[in-house]
């Protein structure tokens, strides 16, 4: 139950990170254009968009840290298996264990560390240069992500231990591309494909 | 002593088959628990201000904008515009296929992505028609490389990252070493077909190929707003990236229509997901760096090279054998983090142009791409064609031969890449 809520959560913060950060862009790069042309820009001026750049810095480094967590639940991390791909059996349970429990360790050691930064940094009063947030709260994303991520390492190992699969991420798989194409180009010269659309 | 200890660690780590960027950051953290006196906690301070530059954001809005292309049958419209171009000649739909992927390229700066985009729409085309199975894959597999040679692509914004080279001239530099691949890409193909009397298309007529064009005129504008605004200067080559990410939807959307609505959803997510798991690595391979610098093993590398007397020549020979060995076991982002920061420092003392230098490594990656057992390129076409990759890699040689030239000639004729950006951009 609550593991649901927490996987929604998550794809939901990193699609709505990833969105807002190309509007907030694009506005930005689209003020900067009117800011030139007559009559608009009296009042486009008036506007100032110059922390653009940073929130878009945050929102990414926010979705990074969630992300990089849902990627472990999709297995879409990367590792180097040539090793794993020529093991069978117990070698390799062991082996995928230790490298799930390794990254468990790892982003554990990273969230208590951010912890304990964002910490320290609550009790000083640096702001961000543009936005002037407050640098504690960017940072909160150090210590949240990775502990979800550890967290995320931890669930997938006990499924790993009990079922004996890992999630895998196909790189070579796109939705959405069918054979439906194919039929449609082949269909001989390009001047029927043309002359169909 | 203290490198062997690092690089020991890292390869030993990697090797067991967990992430790359858990193995950098263990390795990190192992060492300086363990050795050194740094404090960790900066460490935590590293991990968030690693990525803090808006260079790198050019990174997740080209890979939100590939997406969108993918999915919007964008490169479907390329693929007729090449063919009713080029597919008259020997070779048909096979050389129309390097140009289809020539062109989706220069507006998606990822290899895989480029493979998949064209190749499940003109490989099946091309066993219809009546080449060999293993003919297209070889064509399309490396062609598909070119995605990250032609600009823009992800490989250079990673080069930058780790060296600071300017983006910009990056991309301007890949133009001339990418067209030039294509074209020899096409020779090879050319060549093959004649040989073995492989099925031509009847030529086009010039109405039909004006139609073909106007119907892929909304994907060819996009090269126009990537290249065009990042060389005039009106963008950043992140604002590019993220105009290219607005127009890709746009386009996907509502001009062609290819993509409902509510799938969109469903790209920004995996969008987001692949961009997180770069990030994490470019994350982990700075904090990385960032200990190779404070143990000064660069700069120990470098010296030693000179006090060797390895010249620029040597050092380039090394340097091609080395990044074509890891692209056996690495997949090119993950080498160009690791490698770049370690290599660059020395390419400098020996007076080697950045520029060429990245270009160098990124036509390294493509090679890498495009051959097993790690070759991300192999695994899409073989996805494609249901043909096993032993099969396939049979099939890429003569293909595979004319990149290994091609490198050589990159390699050793600096002009190639730097001659552009030194005219366009001084």
């Amino acid at each position: 139950m609550i593991n649901r809520f927490l996987n929604h959560i998550e794809e939901w913060i990193i699609a709505t990170l990833m969105a807002s950060a190309t509007v907030v862009i694009f506005l930005a790069v689209l003020h900067r254009f009117l800011s030139g042309v007559p009559y608009i820009q009296d009042y486009a001026v008036k506007l100032h968009v110059s922390w653009a750049q940073e929130l878009c810095i945050f929102m990414f480094v926010w979705m990074a840290k969630f992300g990089a967590a849902y990627g472990v639940r999709t297995g879409i991390h990367v590792g180097v298996d040539v090793i794993l791909r020529k093991l069978t059996g117990k070698s390799k349970t062991a082996l995928v264990l230790f490298g799930l429990l390794a990254g468990a360790t790892f982003t554990v050691i990273v969230g208590a560390l951010g912890s304990n930064f964002v910490w320290e940094m609550s009790h000083t009063d640096q702001t961000s240069s543009d936005l002037e947030l407050p640098m504690w709260i960017a940072y909160l994303c150090l210590p949240l992500g990775s502990f979800l991520m550890s967290f995320r390492f931890l669930q997938v190992a006990v499924s790993f231990f009990k079922t004996g699969e890992l999630p895998h991420h196909d790189h070579g798989h796109v939705e959405g591309l069918e054979d439906v194409y194919a039929n449609d180009l082949v269909a001989g010269t390009p001047s029927e494909a043309g002359a169909r659309k | 002593m203290n490198a062997a200890i690092i690089f020991g660690l890292l390869i030993l780590l990697m090797l067991t088959g967990m992430p790359i960027s858990i193995s950098l950051g263990l390795t990190v953290l192992t060492f300086l628990f363990t050795m050194t006196n740094v404090p960790v906690e900066s460490v935590a301070l590293k991990l968030f201000t690693g990525i803090e530059k808006f260079e790198i954001m050019a990174i997740p809005f080209f890979i939100l904008a590939g997406n969108f292309l993918t999915h919007g049958g964008v490169a479907k419209r390329m693929i007729r515009f090449a063919t009713s171009m080029i597919g008259h000649w020997h070779g048909g739909l096979g050389l129309a296929a390097v140009m289809a992927c020539a062109l989706f390229a220069a507006i998606s700066g990822s290899s895989p992505a480029t493979v998949v985009a064209i190749g499940s729409v003109i490989l099946p085309a091309m066993v219809k028609q009546g080449f060999p199975a293993k003919f297209g894959a070889g064509v399309v597999t490396t062609s598909g490389a070119l995605g990250i040679l032609i600009p823009p692509s992800i490989a250079m914004v990673m080069y930058s990252v780790s060296t600071g080279t300017s983006v910009g001239s990056l991309f301007i530099a890949g133009v001339i070493p990418g067209i030039s691949l294509a074209i020899l890409l096409g020779i090879t193909t050319w060549w093959i077909a004649r040989k073995n009397n492989y099925p031509r298309l009847p030529k086009a007529s010039w109405g039909e190929r004006w139609t073909a064009f106007r119907e892929s005129i909304w994907g060819l504008l996009l090269i126009v707003v990537v290249m065009g605004g990042i060389y005039s200067g009106k963008f950043t080559p992140t604002e590019a990236a993220a105009m290219a990410a607005v127009y890709a939807f746009v386009v996907a959307v509502f001009v062609y229509k290819d993509l409902p609505i509510k799938r969109v959803a469903k790209v920004l997510l995996d969008s987001a997901s692949m961009s997180a798991m770069l990030l994490y690595i470019i994350t982990n391979a700075m904090l990385f760096s960032f200990l190779m610098t404070s143990e000064q093993i660069p700069q120990v590398m470098a010296d030693w090279m000179i006090m060797q007397g390895f010249g620029p020549l040597v050092f380039l020979l090394v340097v091609n054998i080395l990044l074509l060995i890891a692209g056996n076991v690495m997949e090119p982002s993950s080498i160009i983090l690791i490698m770049a920061p370690i290599l660059f420092p020395v390419a400098m003392k020996l007076g080697i142009d950045p520029i060429h230098f990245g270009i160098l490594i990124v036509v390294n990656m493509e090679i890498g791409m495009c051959h097993p057992p790690v070759g991300l390129n192999l695994y899409v076409a073989s996805g494609i064609t249901k043909m096993g990759i032993t099969e396939l890699t049979v099939a890429v040689w003569p293909w595979l031969l004319t990149m290994l030239c091609f490198l050589v000639v990159v390699t050793y004729y600096p002009p190639l890449s730097t001659w552009l950006p030194n005219l366009l951009m001084k």
